[in-house]
């Protein structure tokens, strides 16, 4: 090793003596005839080692005798848990349309896609389109994962629906190819200033201008977005709208969180979750007795795991989500079935709403393309899309259908739900409520 | 072969690699070549500090410095982004300077270290200051195509501009290898303190390399993010993507050799892709159980990296017209 | 003034916690030099196992470490000789791939077979907390931080006063030296990684009461422990406890008093400052300055 070294040195000692003379102002020197047609030499052969190398990746695409439809979740990675649950529902949706007859008599096929993070999200989103020739895509689940995607496929001009990423900014960017049937992160502060004021307020006695809320909220897209929208929500709607603390989904430790919180003496705090912070801090508040009501927003306040974690404690934890399954069924035809086919097919009970909402997400995609012959043209899309009218409480979620001019769905409203013995049950609104909240510090 | 016909090759190939688009429609799999060209470049950037021995993981930051100067200097207060280039490689050379206090300090792992925690501290930096980067949302570039603002209709022009980074940063690798900065970095990598007996001041030398590959770095992470439409902290400081993933490329293909890198990214990055396509959706992680395996298998059967099984094939005809720049280039 | 207090205690007991994920660190850090980015899988898989254990088998969270500890003695002392011993005589760069390797295959394994549930465990003391003059202390943090104390001391005294102890601080020390003076060093590279994966286990097991399992839960470690083990010095078990003290008071002051968002950043920002003014740690005693390197 050493003598090696030495060898090496005394070699460039020769070279470094000859050339400290010439050293330029960047490092830089000329080089000799003999340097360049060594490089040159080996440039070819690495070049053309390269080249045969990439020439393997060329299969064309294959023209499609059935329906195929990108479906883009991310699957693996950090959102693995709730992307591959998304993935379920439009799965199931699409297994019982395909059962029934296809959609305009061709059976639907998802070309999978794994958006594992934002990045591979354009990889994934371009193979789909140009390599496996899919002429629209669903998905994503992911608000920073669609936002990629779906500028692929926007500048592609090909239809995009998304079913379940949140963040506002997605049908505000003008492009007419792209429709969401989920809620937004407006519509989700719209239901929770609602909340507060209509139910909130009363309970504890308080006229709606001296309610105090804090909003406590994981800082990726998810939890940043629907923050900034329900704390400009509230302040319009004159809730006092006391502190507002993000912090990483992934701490291994939130107590820095509670006292902030227990600092700003709220009276309600509005948490934006993930799975595991979700648990984390309601373990904390509890352990340094923040006697504050929580009302989560979606993410990790209605997974089982989150009641599971806090046992007796997540009773009367409130929630404003996607439609779970504790619900008036009558509001929601379909979902008892839905539950029935996701039992059947994964051997399990579903772990969020997220699988729910990707079901409802999908039949209206099916519904549109049925309408367009099976044709996935934009302007078919667009028309057939703008077409539809499906109104309140005719869907497995309980939403209707109706696309605005940004192709976003209006007849949609996330319900309050509330952990009431191990069970997520629906409270508000009242039609599909089936339970009274009640209100536990 | 003579080096006359090499150099009609080498033009040939090259003009090969040309007309790329013209036989491909397909823009992904202009994507894939455009990704590759794009990581040939990075990994090559990322080697120049590579060759005095000092083992960056923190070059994520100079990518993220620079994808975000022009994102926002673009969509805040319309500067077009070829002139937000400019700005973007000063602020990336001012990250370099920063992250050139530990390395003149430090050595080995420490050094290492250091790296990943300053990337760490920009990407929450980032995530915080809403009112300049938007928070975790990220900049979303909005599609107005036009020459100026680096936004185009088609993957052509990315593709070319790729193609030509990665030309220029390779050979710019090649000429600092082979300058008088080169030796001495090469020298400090050796041995630090025979080559300062000998009045090479490899602090300079070291600061230098960085610097150099910092700019081209944040200059990367300006095409980057007019590339990728989208720029938000959790992507633009990724260790995985723009600190490992280079790293990672010049390690596999063989760490501190000017054609290592290009190895590396043309091998690493369709694997990478081809695995998630292949394997993801048949079980979930699949495709990273495999690329892990990968990387402790090549680590483990080839420690030199792929260059350094190649070389004697490679080099074995001429081995008696040069041979004191061969041994160079080997090193 | 009260608040200062509860942020202080808050912030120490979750030191403990930092501390105990460190210790294992600092000991094959210190003895093979190995930059090992599995290291927070090696805390994760020992949380999987305490999860396994209480739900399989209803075994009560602590005492799985009985089973834990053992089991990951022992994936140390395999880890060590089939993944690091062939590469031992590679770059520092080359160790950090075949760990950043093992990373991923580990945390996808998990995900294959256990998926990428969120999983607790519930036990009668979770969430409980006792009083002092009003300053709440949590239960399940405060067994963990006199777990780490007790940790400390007894790694102290093994590297004291055994044989193998006084062998491991001499590779710590130089370990070219050690080698010439006898020591058998891949034994006590088999040894110090073992001991090394037991400590993150016992990490692993006391962190189950309050903390979710899911597959990359390791990865927030793994960084954390690099910081607290060369701001408390390579070697030096008492820095490593006094440095991840330290950590978690920075985290716990700064999450209240600046910004919850930034507390790592913050963390990271005097890890860099401590690099540049005093490589060898806050509490380091020279060891292993070699390696640092002030040039």
């Amino acid at each position: 090793m050493i003598s090696f070294a030495k060898v090496d040195l005394a070699l460039w000692g020769q070279d470094l003596n000859r050339d400290l003379g010439r050293v330029g102002c960047l490092g830089l020197r000329k080089l000799t005839n003999q340097e360049k047609g060594a490089f040159m030499r080996k440039t070819v052969w690495i070049v053309m080692l390269c080249v045969s190398l990439v020439l393997g990746f060329s299969a064309g695409a294959f023209a499609a005798k059935t329906l195929e439809i990108g479906a883009l979740y991310p699957i693996s990675g950090s959102l693995a848990l709730l992307g591959e649950e998304s993935w379920r529902g439009a799965e199931i949706a699409r297994m019982q349309r395909n059962k029934a007859g296809g959609v305009a008599g061709m059976e639907v096929i998802f070309v999978q896609g794994d958006a594992n993070t934002p990045a591979t999200s354009r990889s994934e989103a371009e193979r789909l389109i140009e390599q496996k020739g899919v002429k629209g895509i669903l998905g994503t689940y992911s608000s920073s994962r669609c936002m990629v995607a779906s500028e692929v496929a926007g500048r592609k001009g090909i239809p995009y629906f998304e079913l379940g990423a949140i963040a506002n900014d997605i049908t505000t960017r003008g492009y007419k190819t792209m429709w969401r049937i989920n809620p937004t992160a407006a519509h989700f502060s719209v239901a929770q200033v609602e909340f507060i004021i209509d139910w909130l307020a009363p309970k504890l006695g308080k006229k709606p201008s001296d309610i105090k809320v804090s909003v406590a909220h994981e800082d990726s897209d998810y939890g940043s977005s629907v923050a900034a929208s329900f704390s400009e929500l509230a302040k319009k709607k004159g809730l006092q709208v006391v502190s507002v603390e993000p912090y990483a989904a992934n701490s291994s430790d939130l107590s820095s969180v509670i006292f902030r919180l227990r600092k700003a003496e709220p009276d309600i705090v509005v948490a934006v979750s993930y799975a595991q912070d979700a648990i984390l801090l309601s373990r904390q508040a509890i352990e340094l007795k923040l006697n504050v009501p929580f009302i989560g927003t979606g993410g990790g306040h209605s997974l089982q795991s989150f009641a599971d974690a806090l046992g007796k404690n997540a009773e009367g934890v409130l929630n404003v989500d996607f439609t779970q399954y504790e619900v008036n069924t009558a509001f929601t035809p379909g979902l008892t079935n839905f539950l029935g086919l996701y039992k059947e097919t994964f051997k399990a009970n579903p772990r969020s709403g997220h699988s729910l909402a990707n079901y409802m997400g999908a039949n209206v995609v099916f519904d549109i393309l049925q309408k367009t012959g099976g044709s996935l043209d934009p302007k078919a899309v667009q028309k057939a899309a703008m077409a539809m009218d499906v109104k309140v409480g005719s869907t497995a979620t309980g939403w209707g259908v109706k696309f605005d001019e940004n192709g976003q769905n209006i007849r949609v409203t996330p319900q309050v739900t509330q952990w009431r013995d191990g069970k997520l049950v629906t409270v508000f609104p009242k039609g599909a409520a089936v339970m009274e909240p009640i209100l536990i510090k | 072969m003579k080096p006359k016909h090499l150099r009609t090759f080498g033009a040939a190939i090259f003009i090969l690699l040309l007309l790329v688009p013209v036989f491909f429609k397909s823009t992904f799999v202009l994507h894939i070549y455009t990704l590759i060209f794009f990581y040939i470049a990075l990994t090559a950037a990322w080697n120049i500090p590579a060759f005095g021995g000092q083992l960056s993981l923190g070059h994520a930051s100079f990518f993220g410095i620079g994808a975000y100067t022009a994102a926002i200097l673009y969509v805040k207060y319309g500067v077009s982004p070829w002139f937000g280039l400019l700005i973007a490689v000063g602020v990336s050379l001012l990250g370099g300077v920063i992250l050139s206090l530990p390395l003149i300090r430090l050595r080995g792992p420490f050094f290492t270290l250091a790296s990943i925690a300053f990337t760490e501290v920009l990407r929450m930096v980032a995530i915080d200051w809403r009112s300049m980067t938007n928070g975790s949302v990220g900049i979303n570039i909005p599609f107005k195509p036009g020459f100026k603002n680096m936004t185009f209709t088609s993957g052509e022009p990315f593709y070319y501009l790729f193609l030509a980074t990665a030309v220029i940063v390779v050979l710019l690798t090649y000429r600092i290898r082979n300058s008088a900065l080169g030796f001495h970095l090469r020298a400090a990598a050796s041995d630090d303190e025979a080559a300062r007996a000998l009045g090479v001041n490899t602090s300079l030398a070291q600061f230098l390399a960085l610097m150099w590959s910092a700019g081209l770095t944040g200059v990367l992470g300006v095409f980057y993010v007019f590339y990728n439409y989208v720029m938000e902290p959790n992507t633009a400081f990724s260790l995985d993507l723009f600190s490992l993933q280079p790293a990672l490329n010049g390690i596999i293909g063989g760490m501190g050799t000017v054609w290592g890198p290009v190895i590396g990214a043309v091998l690493m990055t369709p694997l990478g892709e081809f695995l998630r396509f292949y394997l993801s959706t048949i079980q979930q992680g699949l495709h990273y159980v495999v690329y892990g395996l990968v990387l402790i298998l090549t680590v483990k059967f080839i420690p030199g990296g792929i260059l350094s099984i190649l070389e004697p094939l490679i080099s074995r005809k001429k081995k008696d017209r040069d041979k004191p720049k061969e041994k160079e280039e080997r090193s | 003034m009260d608040l200062y207090i509860q942020v202080l205690v808050s912030g120490l007991l979750l030191g403990g916690v930092y501390a105990l994920i460190s210790i294992g660190l600092n000991l094959i850090f210190g003895v093979v030099r190995i930059i090992n980015f599995a290291h927070g899988e090696m805390v994760m898989l020992s949380m999987y196992l305490t999860f396994w254990l209480h739900h399989l088998y209803g075994m009560d969270p602590y005492l799985a470490a009985i089973v834990v500890l053992p089991v990951m003695f022992l994936f140390g002392v395999a880890f060590q000789r089939v993944v690091v011993q062939p590469i031992l005589t590679t770059s520092a760069t080359m160790k950090i791939f075949t760990t950043v390797g093992v990373s991923l295959l580990l945390q996808n394994l998990v995900l294959i077979f256990w998926k990428g549930d969120f999983r607790t465990v519930q036990t009668s003391y979770s969430m409980s907390a006792f009083e002092v003059f009003e300053i709440i202390v949590s239960i399940p943090r405060f067994v963990a931080f006199v777990a780490a104390l007790l940790s400390i001391i007894i790694l102290y005294a093994f590297l004291k006063f055994t044989f193998a102890g006084k062998a491991l601080r001499a590779i710590v020390e130089d370990n070219a030296v050690a080698r010439l003076m006898g020591v058998n060093v891949e034994r006590h590279y088999l040894l110090a990684f073992g001991l090394g994966c037991a400590f993150s286990g016992l990490g692993g097991v006391l962190l189950m009461p309050f903390n979710a399992v899911y597959p990359t839960v390791g990865v927030t470690y793994t960084l954390l422990a690099f910081v607290v083990v060369v701001l408390g010095g390579l070697g030096s078990m008492s820095g490593t406890f006094l440095a991840g003290l330290f950590i978690g008071v920075v985290e716990a002051f700064g999450g209240t008093f600046v910004s919850p968002a930034l507390k790592e950043a913050i963390y990271f920002g005097i890890f860099i400052l401590v690099l540049l003014v005093r490589p060898q740690g806050l509490f380091g005693m020279g060891r292993g300055t070699e390696e640092v390197g002030l040039k």
